[in-house]
């Protein structure tokens, strides 16, 4: 009847999984209940959980990222305190444990963090950088944000019921098999990536039309921010790389449900096959990751150095020309793996190649600074500190491009301590930075900037006292994932790394203290202007929060920096002529999305504990979802003249005060 | 279409310092800036973003199919002392599921030369026999399917015939899928007639059903014909 | 076949099919003709001697081609005029995509099975 679920799913027996599942069931349980007992449910049914709008969507995405980040940081504490203790000693996590665990962090980091945060942040900014309403299909981008939801939620659901997989966050057949694999942890894994994965495609599609084909009257594809052209870069390597995950996990999926031959040991399975695939995926999707963090940088590196982007033709080539060398590339992650020397010479030299145009990046965003008045306000600061960390770590990869390099260092921490170096110094800095240069653009109240350096900094120590030393016992042969070891020369290394955690943990808090405090003290941090740094690109043209419809009139672009060029225009005449208001049509709230991923969560469940029934079910009920919601006659909702004129008509009186002040500074 | 700001008189001319060749204004094409869905006019027709956006969406399926077909042609040689190609394929039964599979790929253009003309009649016609002619091959092919595992050469017997049946139970999969949007998009024109959103949706379907013929003509080439060469 | 250089068009029929029912149903007929006989030729080839033998899957892969592309032209109306470029630039892309994981991951496997024992060997190895 429930297939293979039984009470025994349950970690009863185990305490560290028992107490921290029952711990987050009771957090959760708890606002939930504080929600609705505040009488919440139908502002957050009405405003977020069934709205369309980006912004919204964007917020949503982001706050998934922290609190998956926040489950990832803990498993990285797990792994760090059981390396501390656990020299000539067992330490305090069993293996079947702490395989769970490294597994864990890296499924939840890559799927569930960073990508939500990246994307997140494209769908706040994009088209409001594009000077335009919405993304091309708001409906469709509801339904990727709840999607995404149900992997991380699958993944959670595993803490207490069940088990998760023991393969690392990359499932190696034939470990991953159902004769090694035996339990329901790769099933987990394979279907939360199978559910969220098409939330993520379905994205990628969104975006790439929207850049495309939506844009404000007059933005020539030169005249799009960088921000946009990196965000273009990333979707279209979603388009082309998810598919790819999609089938490998699917043929996994088979091998585990069916009985299939792809990637077993017998009957002429081919469980290299697997790895090369995975990684044909696993190589963009570090630059799906990546991409939008340079074009974070290029925006706030352009804004805080009061200068424009430097060399934009060269950054838009080097930016496309990702898309096509980062599929020649994949093999760079198993070198060691049996591949011939020509072939690993022709991968290494092209990995090198990739390095070479992060390189035109980097020098482009130093002569962005060069000659410019520098504000070393927080968002600055995460880009400095991704100048520095990003290039430590662009260079420590470049040393592992080199096949005879490699095959010393693959699989140590060494490695672990590389892509940590790229992934934190690029995306999770450049998450921080996006997240405190837009905050105000999305809740009309900067973030306090106190607290903002004091994390940063926290972060930054931390982040070098933590892997520094994994390089250097990397480079001692200390392998990756060890639950314990008896090496007398890496233990004061792993045990200065647990100190940078420490670090860490203080960073986290003061993030956690920076948002308290910012929201208490709103009123005095609040942005009136809608530009509270004097901003060059659209999105700063309009008030903040930004409203609904995000533009009261499209604006019309003459050049890049269009913000920059309207800002000055007005300054220099000294007028701001009132545009003629027209109604605007926006698509209506639908809980489709909601509804869809809701299914989609019972299908997922039900397939990984073998209850057919109810997947059959949850499939039949996401199709009549589907049905329901394309019956339906009305798509939009108007905003009348009067309403727009009245919405923006505030935001131009305060705007005309400010160029009354200003006007004899700037002039 | 909303109107923009006027210009102010005082501004001058505009200096673009990235303006790819275009003329003095930054402008495309010798002044003509009203080109939609290239980026200068403004936002693209609905359609026009519809239409595209399903595109992309087809070629990131063709990425997938790829790597299916990647599969299969690594495995294709690993029969484990199963059968093979030559042994188990049905050149008739092939041929008999490309013809209908290209019939019903020209009954669905007739079905939209009919919608382009607003005819319901013809529209419902072409469609049930795209319909129908999609239905015989997935027949077909299960048929096949149930013999071949009946016979001991399932999807567990090699690692030939899982990837064999992956990628043409992939596609199988697809029309399926397509059979049933059929007969939901066949329920909206006639419930609601030629709408726009309708006539997008109609769009992206005709744009799905040529595409699944495009992979089937890229499988039978290379899974079929070469594999009975073996 | 007339476009209007300043509107973009949606790939498909929506807006190529702006001529009249009979030249409509001309074109897809043409399309089907040559498909037909694309596909005739591919059985034909594959399942008789009119080819040298080695050359088949060559002689397949070309007539496959030569059908897909009938088709992209035919009843897909993709066309190279400026006004569809950015429905063949995402095709060219993606064709770009397919054909290097193909010959990446053929490459790179027939590397690896040709250095490396087959695994039900290292298996029987292991017992």
């Amino acid at each position: 009847m429930l297939g293979k679920l039984t009470l025994q799913a349950i970690p009863f027996d185990h305490p560290v999984p028992l107490f921290a599942g029952s711990f987050v069931v009771l957090v959760v349980l708890c606002v939930v209940v504080w929600i609705a007992l505040k009488g919440y449910v139908p502002y957050l049914w009405r405003e977020w959980i069934t709205s369309v709008d980006h912004k919204r969507i964007g917020v949503m995405y982001v706050l998934l990222a922290c609190l998956m980040m926040l489950r990832g940081f803990i498993d990285a504490i797990m792994m760090r305190s059981q390396q501390t203790f656990a020299f000539h000693a067992a330490g305090y996590l069993p293996p079947e444990h702490f395989d769970q665990i490294f597994s864990a962090h890296g499924t939840i980091m890559i799927f569930f963090a960073a990508m939500p945060f990246m994307i997140g942040l494209m769908n706040f900014a994009v088209p409001l950088q594009l000077g335009v309403r919405d993304v091309a299909f708001p409906t469709l981008n509801n339904t990727s944000f709840w999607l995404t939801c149900v992997g991380a939620l699958l993944i959670n659901v595993s803490l207490l019921v069940g088990e998760f997989a023991r393969t690392g966050w990359i499932p190696y057949p034939p470990l991953s098999e159902l004769t090694y694999s035996p339990g329901v942890g790769v099933d987990y894994y394979l279907w939360s990536l199978l559910i969220s994965g098409v939330g993520t495609l379905l994205t990628g599609i969104n975006f790439v039309t929207t850049i495309l084909k939506i844009r404000a009257p007059g933005m020539s594809y030169t005249r799009m921010p960088m921000f946009c052209w990196t965000a273009l870069a990333s979707n279209l390597l979603i388009v082309a790389a998810f598919p790819i995950l999609t089938a490998t996990l699917a043929m996994l999926t088979l091998d585990r449900y069916l009985g299939f031959h792809f990637f077993s040991n017998e009957a002429g399975g081919n469980p290299m096959m697997f790895v090369n695939l995975i990684w044909a995926w696993g190589h963009p999707e570090v630059y799906i990751l990546v991409l939008p963090a340079f074009g974070i940088f290029a925006e706030v590196i352009s804004t805080f150095s009061n200068r424009p982007l430097f060399g934009y033709r060269s950054m838009v080539i080097a930016t496309m020309a990702f898309v096509i060398v980062t599929y020649t590339v994949w093999l760079h992650h198993f070198f060691t793996m049996g591949a011939g020397a020509d072939v690993n010479g022709i991968f290494g030299i092209a990995t090198t190649i990739i390095g070479l145009i992060t390189g035109v990046k980097v020098f482009n965003w130093l002569f962005t600074m060069y000659g410019g008045r520098i504000v070393f306000a927080s968002p600055m600061l995460w880009s400095i500190g991704f100048l520095v960390t990003f290039c430590i770590g662009g260079v420590t990869g470049m040393l592992l491009a080199v096949p005879p390099a490699d095959f010393l260092v693959h699989n140590s921490t060494f490695l672990v301590a590389h892509f940590h170096n790229v992934i934190i110094g690029g995306v999770i800095f450049a998450g921080f930075a996006g997240l405190t240069y837009w905050f105000p653009k999305a809740f009309g109240f900067r973030l306090d900037e106190g607290w903002g350096k004091t994390a940063f900094w926290l972060t930054l120590i931390g982040f070098y006292v933590v892997f520094v030393p994994l390089y250097i016992t990397g480079l001692q042969g200390m392998p990756r994932r060890m639950q314990h070891y008896d090496f007398a020369l890496w233990h004061p290394w792993i045990v200065a790394a647990a100190f940078g955690i420490v670090l860490l943990f203080c960073a986290m808090v003061c993030q956690v203290i920076q948002l308290r405090v910012s929201i208490r003290h709103r009123d005095e941090l609040r942005d009136d202007t809608g530009d509270p740094w004097n901003g060059r690109s659209l999105e700063w043209a309009t008030a903040s929060p930004a409203p609904a419809f995000n533009f009261a009139v499209l604006p019309r672009v003459h050049g890049a920096e269009p913000y920059w060029e309207i800002k000055r225009r007005a300054i220099e005449t000294q007028q701001t002529a009132e545009p003629q208001y027209e109604p605007i049509e926006l698509s209506r709230n639908s809980p489709v999305g909601v509804i869809t991923a809701f299914f989609a969560f019972f299908v997922g469940f039900a397939m990984i504990w073998h209850i057919w029934w109810m997947a059959i079910l949850g499939v039949v009920g996401a199709y009549a979802a589907f049905v329901w919601f394309a019956w339906r006659d009305v798509e939009d909702y108007t905003i009348s003249a009067a309403e727009v004129a009245q919405l923006d008509r505030a935001r131009r009186r305060v705007h005309e005060e400010w160029l009354t002040q200003h006007a004899r500074e700037l002039a | 279409m909303s109107t923009t700001e006027a210009l102010p008189q005082a501004y001058g001319r505009v200096i673009d310092p990235y303006s790819l060749g275009r003329d003095r204004r930054g402008d495309a094409g010798g002044g003509r800036i009203y080109v939609t869905g290239r980026g200068e006019g403004g936002p693209a027709s609905r359609r026009v973003i519809v239409g595209f956006g399903f595109w992309i969406f087809l070629l990131s399926d063709i990425v997938m199919f790829s790597v299916f077909f990647a599969a299969h042609a690594v495995l294709q040689t690993e029969t484990a002392g199963g059968p093979s190609g030559r042994e188990l394929f049905n050149p008739s039964h092939i041929a008999i599921e490309t013809a209908c599979l290209l019939a019903s790929s020209f009954t669905c253009g007739m079905a939209a030369v009919a919608i382009e003309a607003r005819s319901q009649a013809w529209t419902q016609v072409s469609l049930l026999i795209t319909g129908l002619l999609g239905l015989a091959f997935v027949v077909l092919e299960a048929g096949d399917f149930a013999t071949m595992i009946r016979e001991g050469a399932g999807p567990d017997r090699s690692a030939f015939l899982s990837s064999f049946f992956a990628v043409v139970g992939l596609h199988g999969l697809h029309v399926s899928a397509g059979l049933l949007w059929l007969g939901t998009m066949m329920a909206q024109v006639f419930v609601k007639g030629f709408r726009p959103d309708i006539l997008h949706r109609l769009l992206c379907f005709n744009l799905f059903w040529h595409v699944l013929d495009i992979i089937w003509v890229a499988l039978f080439t290379l899974v079929y014909l070469v594999g009975a060469l073996r | 076949m007339s476009y209007d250089w300043n509107v973009d068009v949606a790939p498909g029929f929506m807006d190529a099919t702006r001529r009249s029912v009979r030249q409509g149903i001309t074109s897809y007929l043409i399309g089907l003709a040559l498909a037909v006989a694309l596909t005739a030729a591919s059985f034909y080839v594959a399942y008789t001697n009119l080819v040298w033998a080695p050359g088949i899957p060559i002689a397949l892969a070309a007539l496959g081609i030569a059908q897909i592309g009938v088709h992209i032209v035919f009843f897909l109306h993709m066309t190279t005029a400026p006004d569809n470029t950015n429905n063949a630039l995402a095709l060219a892309l993606g064709v770009v995509i397919v054909a290097l994981i193909m010959i990446g991951s053929l490459w790179i496997m027939a590397n690896l099975n040709q250095r490396m024992m087959p695994m039900d060997q290292i298996m029987q190895m292991q017992r």
